[in-house]
């Protein structure tokens, strides 16, 4: 028997240093090829597994932005949309190589290794989940590899101090900034003063997080908090959470809830009359698909921030002719994640454009001078343009909706607004 | 002639295994100078982790026959004690180490003493429940980073810290280091009254209380060998990835992975552990690569085709398979 454990173990090995020496051997034939007629970009998605859905959103992003970088798109006001493939490069094109995470940490760091050893990727994409992210990241950080995450919100991500890590998308501290960026917008273009908030937030570690935020730009932009509530989202009852509302009686309520709870709260504000000027949600169970379908006309009126929505579209033609494409392509919308990753992939091979070759530094450089236009974005902010220490896009920026006639329509950024503001919310009865 | 195979087979394994195991390990020590590829490197910590924990599973679940399908409990904990030693007080991992061992050692002991008195599967779905509780639990406890983990802190490298940013080939020794470790200490087990005390309570706990073994300890003993060998490996895997969350090190999922090592292998003999991982962690490396970019899903096909060929045909894992030829 252990004869066969040794014949096994070495059959094992041998087999694995077959493989190590083939993935070598074909990286050195690779090599001093002069210009590659193909740039390979390494993307690394939740493919498979729990978040399989959320998966296949973010790579078609990815594979519609790719096809208008290697395509003739001259109408597309995009970057690299008229030229096919990358111009300062001979027009060469690009292939994303794909890796699929499952939404395990260990395994987006398996797929990174894999991704810039074997497959000689100039760069890596990814990974939605804020986890993967972080271990994926590290693997390029060591390797010395540009690393763009078009789509993880965990703020720590931008604070780690990486030399190779660049993020586009706006993350939850700013977005809890809007909302008072919000507020200044109402009280100098409106003339609408809000001096008092309430800030309810559920007391897991979203709902704090959002709470601590908040509290800091309260105080930043020199708002007075009248009632600071945590409070347990499994409670069937919110009773006495409302009285206390209604006794400090806030202007606007800034509000962090889970769908169920915040269904909860929208009713036991009706029952006892509690009326702010606005509700401002940090959108999850506020424009979950529930919330409206029970609370119907009760649930209008709620401002809540998002990432993307498809009326921005009527501001933005450009928005409307790429979601058509994706539509063609993939036979639905758009919605925040696709968008977001498709413009993450459009940065990303801009930037490779730009340096003109792949060496790793020259992109960097190139990103690090990143300054995109916001006429040149499907995204609601004002460019793309990263901050020199922590690499985060610093024009990156959400937008509020508001429910009306049972549809989120965007009301804020004034200029990408669909629809106007209802301020203050009408009562309970005049619905 | 007859006679001749019959003495040469009784005298040869003793001999072979005098000389299979260095010489495997003088090829696994030389491993990391002949292959110099990273993602091969890697590949090979991966495959000596999961056969270090499938073997600290295979002590309780293979030698004692206490299935545990929560066995990542006793790994976060090890991972989670020495981070929060290593960021809040700057002890070495090396320490927090023994100290994660600890922990999760005690942990056992304290959700041993209870669910022992259950048996067969209401043992299993204890183990899960128990699971289950400690992800929901650090999930929502902010002191240790609550849902959104931990990011370690990134120091220059060295063997103090145990942290290694040139070069994998440090964690590729430390895991193989683990791994020497654990299986001496199943040899020596295997070997001993308590092995001989494990497998009896295994093959009947009623037989073996009526030899006058006191089941409870001998079980409650096991539990905490196999704990504080598990706890240990959380530190090698959050210093490995540098970031560690609930979600990470609780989830049933691993457990499970866990378990199947030596389930596929070959529950309860010394080597089935070392061969499950040696065949599940490249079969799932390679074909997410190499498949899954075409056909996303197919490697968890053959994953799961491959544990349920050996559970239908093979219930003693490859191990009974090669026990059999020879």
């Amino acid at each position: 028997m252990l004869r066969r454990i040794l014949v096994l173990s070495l059959l094992f090995l041998l087999g694995i240093s077959l493989a190590a020496c083939g993935g070598t051997d074909q990286a050195g034939g690779d090599e001093g090829a002069g210009t590659p007629e193909t740039i390979k970009v390494g993307a690394i998605y939740p493919v498979t597994g729990a978040l399989a859905a959320t998966g296949t959103d973010l790579t078609n992003g990815v594979k519609l932005a790719v096809e208008i970088v290697n395509g003739e798109f001259p109408d597309l006001n995009l970057p690299l949309a008229a030229e096919a493939g990358l111009p300062n490069l001979g027009g060469a094109k690009v292939e994303i190589v794909w890796g699929d995470h499952q939404g395990s940490a260990e395994k987006g760091m398996s797929e990174a290794e894999r991704l810039i050893t074997q497959e000689k990727v100039v760069a890596l994409l990814g990974c939605y989940n804020s986890a993967v992210t972080a271990t994926a990241s590290q693997v390029a950080e060591r390797n010395g590899v540009p690393f763009l995450n078009p789509e993880s919100t965990s703020p720590t991500l931008t604070q780690r101090g990486f030399k190779w890590f660049f993020r586009t998308t706006p993350h939850d501290d700013t977005f809890a900034k809007n909302f008072f960026q919000f507020l200044e917008d109402l009280k100098a273009t409106k003339g609408i003063e809000v001096e008092s908030l309430a800030i309810v937030y559920e007391n897991t570690l979203w709902g704090s997080d959002v709470g601590k935020f908040e509290k800091k730009y309260a105080e930043e932009f020199g708002y007075k908090v009248v009632e600071d509530l945590a409070y347990p989202a499994k409670g069937t009852d919110v009773t006495s959470e409302v009285q206390r509302l209604k006794a400090a009686n806030p202007q606007v309520v800034m509000q962090a809830s889970y769908v169920s709870d915040a269904i909860l709260y929208m009713r036991t504000y009706k029952e006892f009359g509690f009326l702010p000027e606005a509700i401002l949600a940090m959108d999850a169970g506020f424009v979950a698909a529930e919330y409206l379908k029970t609370l119907g006309e009760d649930g209008y009126y709620i401002l809540s921030r998002e990432v993307w929505a498809l009326d921005l579209a009527e501001s933005k033609p450009i928005i409307a002719e790429v979601n058509d494409m994706f539509r063609e392509r993939f036979g639905y919308n758009m919605d925040g994640n696709s968008a977001r990753a498709f413009t993450g992939t459009l940065v990303l091979l801009d930037a490779i454009n730009r340096a003109g070759s792949t060496d790793p530094e020259a992109i960097r450089q190139a990103l690090l001078e990143t300054d995109i236009p916001a006429d040149q974005l499907i995204m609601p902010w004002e460019g793309v343009k990263f901050d020199p220490e922590t690499q985060q896009n610093t024009k990156g920026k959400g937008i509020i909706v508001q429910v009306q006639d049972g549809k989120y329509l965007t009301v804020w950024p004034w200029e990408l607004a669909s629809a106007d503001l209802i301020w203050p919310m009408p009562g309970w009865d005049e619905r | 002639m007859l006679h001749e195979v019959e003495v040469l087979r009784r005298f040869a394994p003793p001999r072979l295994g005098r000389f299979v195991v260095p010489a495997l390990l003088l090829l696994l020590i030389l491993f990391p100078f002949v292959v110099n590829a990273a993602f091969y490197v890697h590949l090979m910590i991966l495959v000596f982790l999961f056969a270090y924990l499938g073997q600290a599973w295979n002590i309780l679940g293979g030698y004692t026959g206490q299935v545990s399908l929560g066995h990542a409990v006793f790994l976060g904990l090890g991972a989670y004690t020495s981070t929060l030693l290593f960021e809040w007080y700057g002890v070495s991992p090396w320490i927090g180490m023994i100290a994660g061992g600890l922990v999760a050692m005690a942990f056992g002991l304290i959700i041993g003493l209870p669910t022992f008195r259950l048996q067969g599967h209401y043992f299993a779905i204890a183990t899960i429940a128990v699971g289950e509780s400690v992800l929901a639990l650090f999930n929502s406890w902010d002191l240790v980073g609550g849902a959104s983990g931990i990011y370690r802190t990134i120091v220059p490298e060295s063997w103090w810290a145990m942290q290694f940013h040139s070069s994998k080939d440090p964690y590729y020794f430390i895991a193989l280091g683990l791994v020497v470790t654990i299986f001496t200490v199943t040899r020596l087990i295997e070997r001993s009254r308590l092995g001989y005390y494990f497998r009896a309570i295994k093959e009947d706990p009623d037989a073996a209380k009526s030899l006058g073994i006191d089941t409870t300890r001998y079980k409650l003993y096991s539990m905490m060998i196999s704990a504080f060998f598990t706890g240990l490996a959380g530190t090698l895997y959050v210093q490995y990835l540098l970031f560690i969350d609930p979600e990470m090190v609780f989830l049933l999922m691993l457990s499970i992975q866990i378990c199947l090592v030596p389930v596929l292998g070959g529950v309860g003999t010394l080597w089935g552990p070392a061969v499950g991982a040696a065949i599940l962690i490249p079969i799932s490396e390679f074909t997410r690569g190499y498949l899954g970019g075409s056909a996303a899903g197919l490697d968890l096909v053959v994953y799961g085709a491959l544990i349920m060929l050996v559970a239908a045909y093979k219930p003693a894992g490859i191990m009974g398979l090669l026990r059999k030829a020879s």
